[in-house]
């Protein structure tokens, strides 16, 4: 077992921990937390992916701003932030979730299993990508989708401010 | 300058004034008759450049008329040729025959009727309908293909079922525009069968084009016989030929001088002009579609002359006098002369609208029109009796009025072209023809008044009325003379008639002596013959119906043919409908729409309790899809 | 060495814990947590693809940072939308929520 594949195993098993948590957890402020962890614990598999740049991007936009605009709205909307019987934050279909998503986890993993990757060109090793050729390529050749989806972004501010802000007489 | 080209003009000034006056006509002073009358007179004005253009080329050799107009709509098909409509128009001789018929007719009754419908609730309209009528009529006589052709057609078709139904508070009159509208309808659909059977094989609903077609041998014999029989259908019923001929007579509840325009001089020769025109197509056909023509032609002939001897409707008498004509044109055409259909069609327009007119004039003064409730007009209508004598002895064909000059020209066809049977049943219908023109003359006009209240006012109408008649009196006496030679070279044009007007070669003009002599002994039998039966008492006549009853029974009833059609549609479409009606309401809509319907009523009650409105159960149901489509994914994959 | 089904086995787990996050939550709050957990996944998947299978192409990468673009609108938009519930309706519970009803 390589040093890589340890280091691997553990950023996993805090990433699956940190999801364990978000689902499961019986305080919404924790789950909260755990989602924090679990977006590092990304972070730091995009780091073994050698996908340093967007490691960054993950710390900064969700461990940053997600999680606190999360943790803002918990305060907005007062969901209970002490511990609570069962069911409260559950709904009653908790066991058909947990069938369906078991099922598409069995689906999914065999898939990931059973397909031959190297027959589709599969490398051994992590093949890095040099940050200025991502520059380069998101500048120029996907220039356009870039400009889109600032555009989407500009509407979906507008639009939360919209929603969000209180009217006359409210 | 306006020439050929620019006849599209004709039938588009109509066109205009119908619009003006169907959107504004009420605001108008006169609720805009002078609209409608000037219209008119544009179209018969614009016609004599057109016509003095149209001589200037008629002499080239080859000359087939000329062609105008654009393109409407154009696509392709994905099978065949494109698919063209047109917007295009066609002088020729023929269209110029008829062109001057109509306008000048259509004018002459437009004045008249300014007199004959003043103070009718409706008199606006009635002007905005003429106009479309005019228009439409126009139109189809210059049509340069076979959809605008059709289109005209129905126009005129739906303008006399507007004009028949004018006094439509009148249930006899509804009735009457319903079934005219019918059984025309009949007919236009045979030519509409025939126009597609034709535009079929050539691809093309030129007219010009469509003979090229046939005579590079396009059709098979078979088939342009069907194509052209069915063709025939359409003047069937336009021209009240037998056995569609039932709506004309009942047509005669329409203002008169609606019949005079419509139902004598212009819509119900839309037939024969149509069979005319296509008359090369019936050449290059099997034999058959120029003896049906005949056929029924003369069986119009024979019923409508002696159904004419009995009736005592004076509007009546002169619609089967018309019908007689028809037939006789249609005789004419089936024996393949152009020029002599033309020649009595150019003269009947003026005789029989001037009939129609002065008998217009009678019902207008005494507001009857059974000539049982009439006679003895002559004195106090004098002019009146003596315009309607002059189109009486015209159709009875007495030298030398124009019809006699018509009449004997299709005689001389007939003689020429076809078997003494045929010949021997036109003589007899020129006999009989004098007879019942004559009776109606007598019983009208001559004698003593058999209802003396009706006739206390009667005198001649006011000059706007009595103007178009003597106009047309004129004609009356002249039209015919343009068959000779001399005459035709003096107004300009090549020679006779038969040298303007013609289907393959020009036609000299010849005048068979014993023809002649033939027809008018029989015209003088049949004059002298009425003069015996209906003079004074009219004591022969009514011991001569005794006599005969049932041959008298059996044309008062009209041979029938409406018992017939009654009981056809009675006992065939009526119970066929009644089949037709049980089958859409059990089957169709009870089981089929309500059904279907109902099927979803009750399938959307039982499912919408799926709906739960709660977010996580579609979610739920979306995973659960995504799932099953992953495994059909796999199996099928794998 | 880390082979590719590693990644993906990581990525299938947790795209399964958003799922059941997202089936089995009532506050409208904790199933967009459930829903980030869920891109989270399809990021490392794309990333995963674009370093093993296509690294001249790396269009998975792209992919990624689109995916995180648009998260973060799809967020801050989303949490507007609960919030005009829960003024409305005085809940954030999406099972309380159930105008769709026929």
């Amino acid at each position: 077992m390589s040093y890589e594949e340890v280091i691997f195993y553990f950023v996993a098993a805090l990433t699956v921990l940190g999801a364990l948590g978000v689902v499961l957890a019986r305080n919404a402020v924790h789950s909260a937390l755990f989602l924090i962890l679990a977006l590092l614990a990304v972070a730091g598999v995009f780091i073994l992916l050698s996908a340093e740049f967007l490691a960054i991007v993950q710390v900064l936009i969700y461990g940053g701003a997600v999680t606190i605009l999360i943790l803002f709205v918990m305060m907005l909307t007062r969901v209970r932030d002490t511990p609570s019987a069962a069911g409260e934050l559950d709904g009653p279909q908790r066991p058909f979730a947990a069938l369906a998503a078991g099922a598409f986890l069995a689906i999914s993993v065999l898939a990931a299993l059973a397909t031959d990757w190297e027959a589709l060109g599969a490398t051994e090793e992590i093949n890095p990508v040099p940050f200025e050729e991502l520059g380069e390529a998101l500048f120029r050749n996907w220039a356009a989708p870039f400009e889109v989806a600032s555009l989407v972004l500009l509407v979906a501010l507008i639009g939360a401010i919209v929603l969000a802000r209180h009217e006359e007489g409210e | 300058m306006v020439g050929m080209e620019e006849a599209w003009l004709i039938p588009a000034i109509p066109a205009a004034a119908f619009a003006v006056l169907l959107l504004v006509g009420k605001y108008l002073p006169r609720r805009g008759d002078w609209l409608a009358i000037g219209a008119v007179a544009a179209s018969f004005v614009l016609f004599f450049p057109v016509l003095i253009d149209l001589l200037d080329e008629v002499d080239q050799p080859g000359f087939a008329g000329v062609s105008s107009g654009i393109d409407w709509v154009k696509f392709s098909l994905p099978t065949g040729p494109d698919f063209q409509l047109r917007l295009g128009f066609h002088v020729d001789q023929l269209a110029i025959v008829m062109l001057v018929v109509v306008s000048f007719v259509a004018l002459m009754v437009q004045v008249y009727s300014t007199g004959y419908m003043k103070g009718d609730p409706r008199y606006g309209w009635y002007f905005a309908a003429m106009s479309l009528f005019v228009a439409s009529m126009l139109t189809l006589v210059l049509a340069d293909n076979f959809l605008l052709l059709y289109a005209a057609w129905e126009g005129v078709g739906f303008c006399s079922y507007l004009l028949i139904g004018f006094w439509h508070e009148r249930r006899s009159a509804a009735e009457a525009a319903k079934k005219a509208f019918v059984t025309t309808r009949i007919g236009d659909v045979g030519l509409l069968i025939g126009i597609i059977l034709l535009w079929r094989e050539a691809g093309t609903f030129d007219i010009s084009e469509i003979f090229e077609f046939a005579e590079n041998g396009g059709y098979s014999a078979e088939y342009l016989t069907t194509a052209v029989l069915f063709l025939f259908a359409g003047a069937v019923g336009k021209s009240a030929q037998f056995p569609l001929h039932v709506w004309l007579p009942d047509a005669m509840e329409g203002p008169t001088p609606v019949s005079a325009l419509i139902h004598a001089a212009t819509m119900v020769v839309a037939g024969v002009y149509l069979v005319a025109r296509m008359l090369p197509l019936f050449e290059l056909a099997d034999p058959v579609a120029l003896n049906v023509v005949t056929a029924l032609g003369l069986t119009t002939v024979m019923i409508s002359a002696t159904m004419g001897l009995v009736a005592t409707d004076i509007k009546q008498v002169i619609a089967y006098s018309t019908i007689n004509s028809l037939g006789l044109m249609m005789v004419a055409l089936g024996s393949g002369s152009v020029t002599a259909a033309m020649l009595y069609l150019f003269a009947h327009g003026f005789f029989k609208a001037l009939l129609f007119l002065s008998a217009g004039s009678v019902i207008h003064a005494t507001e009857r029109q059974e000539v049982s409730q009439l006679g003895g007009l002559a004195k106090r209508m004098p002019v009146t009796a003596a315009v309607f004598a002059l189109g009486a002895l015209s159709m009875a064909g007495i030298v030398p009025l124009s019809g006699f000059w018509a009449k004997d020209e299709i005689l001389n066809v007939a003689g020429d072209h076809q078997n003494f049977v045929v010949y021997g049943f036109m003589m007899l219908s020129v006999f009989i023809t004098a007879l019942y023109m004559v009776r109606v003359v007598i019983l009208t006009f001559l004698g003593e008044p058999r209802d003396r209240g009706a006739q206390e006012h009667a005198h001649d109408a006011e000059p706007a009325m009595t103007v178009p008649l003597l106009l047309l009196a004129a004609l009356t006496v002249v039209a015919g003379f343009v068959t000779f030679d001399g005459v035709g070279e003096a107004l300009g044009f090549p020679g006779g008639f038969g040298e303007f007007v013609f289907s393959e070669e020009p036609e000299a003009f010849h005048f068979p002596l014993d023809v002649a002599v033939l027809s008018t002994v029989a015209a003088l039998a049949g004059l002298a013959t009425a003069f015996y039966f209906w003079s004074g008492e009219a004591e022969p006549a009514r011991r001569a119906a005794e006599t005969f009853r049932p041959a008298y029974e059996t044309l008062k009833r009209k041979y029938f043919v409406d018992e017939v059609y009654q009981w056809a549609i009675d006992r065939v479409v009526l119970v066929t409908g009644g089949v037709v009606a049980w089958f859409d309401r059990n089957v169709v809509n009870d089981t089929g729409v309500d059904g279907t319907a109902g099927l979803g009523v009750f399938t959307g009650f039982g499912m919408k309790f799926l709906e739960t409105g709660k977010l996580p159960n579609y979610a739920l149901a979306i995973v659960t899809g995504v799932i099953v489509l992953a495994i059909v994914f796999m199996v099928v994959r794998v | 060495m880390i082979p590719i089904q590693h990644f993906l086995v990581l990525s299938s787990i947790l795209f399964s814990l958003g799922i059941y996050g997202v089936l089995a939550r009532r506050s409208a709050v904790l199933i967009l947590m459930s829903v980030e957990l869920m891109l989270q996944a399809v990021s490392v998947n794309f990333i995963a693809f674009a370093v093993y299978l296509s690294p001249e192409q790396f269009t998975g990468l792209i992919f990624a940072i689109f995916v995180i673009t648009i998260a973060a609108a799809e967020v801050g938009l989303a949490l507007a939308i609960i919030l005009r519930i829960y003024r409305n309706k005085a809940t954030a519970n999406v099972d309380e929520v159930d105008m769709l009803k026929w």
